[in-house]
């Protein structure tokens, strides 16, 4: 097995204006942005959902965890494989501007924000890799409408 | 009744078809199986025989309707579904469930040819709200469970905070059929 095999890859992209990562393990494909539906629900993070190849994908929106407000319009989603319980899902992420896939070695995360695993060195730059169920419970608090109470007692 | 698929669509559907309503409140369309509904009827055609809840212990539903002997909550669509306010001009009488849903206006009858399971991602109130999804004319729609507009919980609540309306609102779970 040759030595640049065993190094790990990475797919690195914008949320708004910050360039994160991700395993390459996780990610499925990243596809032109899709036509959105949307319907009433109360889920944080999901903006809608989008119809691939026959499956319906949810479509969850990492601004709010990352930057404390939404992405802007994405031309772009990944679809990435989340896993729920025992269930395994696909979800797309709206990212902007262009990705990469890039080997390179993780390093231990050394802020605060729980939801970053480690960072790459990429020429100079040094670029968070999330721990994507971590990234998606940061934003769980973050409502994109106000919600009513349902209850006036 | 449209049986609960996976979240992907088969390509040869042999399953069995569902008639449904679409409605639509606000900006937004719903699914609604048809023989989940009672009666249809507009809002001004209600007139006398809605009551005011001396005690309205949800936001959502403020009155009775009467209708054949029997009375309905009448749950408003948008509060249910929080969105926006606005005027709604329909009324849907559930079959199987003491509530009469105000909506903005019933947009087609439509044959349901798949059921997809909500995403697992989804944890809020529409999993209560909804059976699933549906694919019509190329849009993915909600399906709206009918014993969702009022839990079984919340029946409860106002049957306690209202008691005369014991005697004349159907039981919860009683004659409940597919949603």
């Amino acid at each position: 097995m040759e030595t640049s095999s065993l190094v790990p890859s990475f797919v690195v992209f914008h949320v708004g204006t910050r360039r994160v990562a991700l395993s390459r393990d996780c990610v499925a494909e990243l596809i032109a942005s899709p036509l959105l539906f949307s319907f009433p629900h109360t889920t944080p993070l999901i903006t809608g959902v989008v119809l691939r190849r026959g499956r319906i994908v949810p479509v969850l929106d990492l601004g709010p965890g990352l930057l404390g407000v939404p992405s802007p319009a994405a031309r772009f989603f990944l679809v990435v494989e989340r896993h729920i319980s025992n269930n395994s899902e696909r979800c797309a992420i709206p990212v902007q501007g262009e990705c990469e896939l890039v080997a390179g070695i993780m390093f231990p995360a050394t802020g605060q924000e729980e939801f970053v695993s480690g960072h790459l060195d990429l020429n100079e730059d040094q670029i968070d890799v999330l721990d994507l169920e971590k990234a998606i419970a940061a934003g769980a608090n973050y409502r994109r409408e106000p919600i009513m109470a349902g209850n006036l007692s | 009744m449209t049986q609960q698929a996976s979240s992907i669509l088969m390509p040869r559907d042999t399953r069995p078809r569902e008639q449904v309503a679409v409605f639509s409140i606000g900006q937004y369309s719903f699914v609604i199986s048809a023989a989940s509904i009672q009666e249809i009827r507009s809002t001004d055609s209600l007139g006398g025989t809605v009551v005011e809840l001396d005690r309205p212990v949800l936001r959502k539903v403020r009155h009775t309707v009467e209708r054949d002997g029997r009375s309905y909550y009448v749950v408003s669509g948008y509060e249910h579904f929080h969105l926006p306010l606005c005027r709604p001009t329909t009324v849907l009488i559930l079959r199987h469930a003491p509530v009469a849903v105000l909506v903005d206006r019933i947009e087609e009858m439509a044959e349901m040819r798949v059921l997809l399971s909500l995403p697992h991602s989804f944890r809020g109130e529409e999993c209560i709200w909804y059976r699933g999804l549906t694919v019509l004319n190329r849009k993915v729609l909600p399906v709206a469970n009918s014993q969702g507009f009022l839990t079984a919980e919340e029946l409860q609540q106002l049957e306690m905070k209202n008691p005369p309306l014991l005697h004349t609102v159907a039981a919860p779970g009683k004659d409940r059929g597919r949603g």
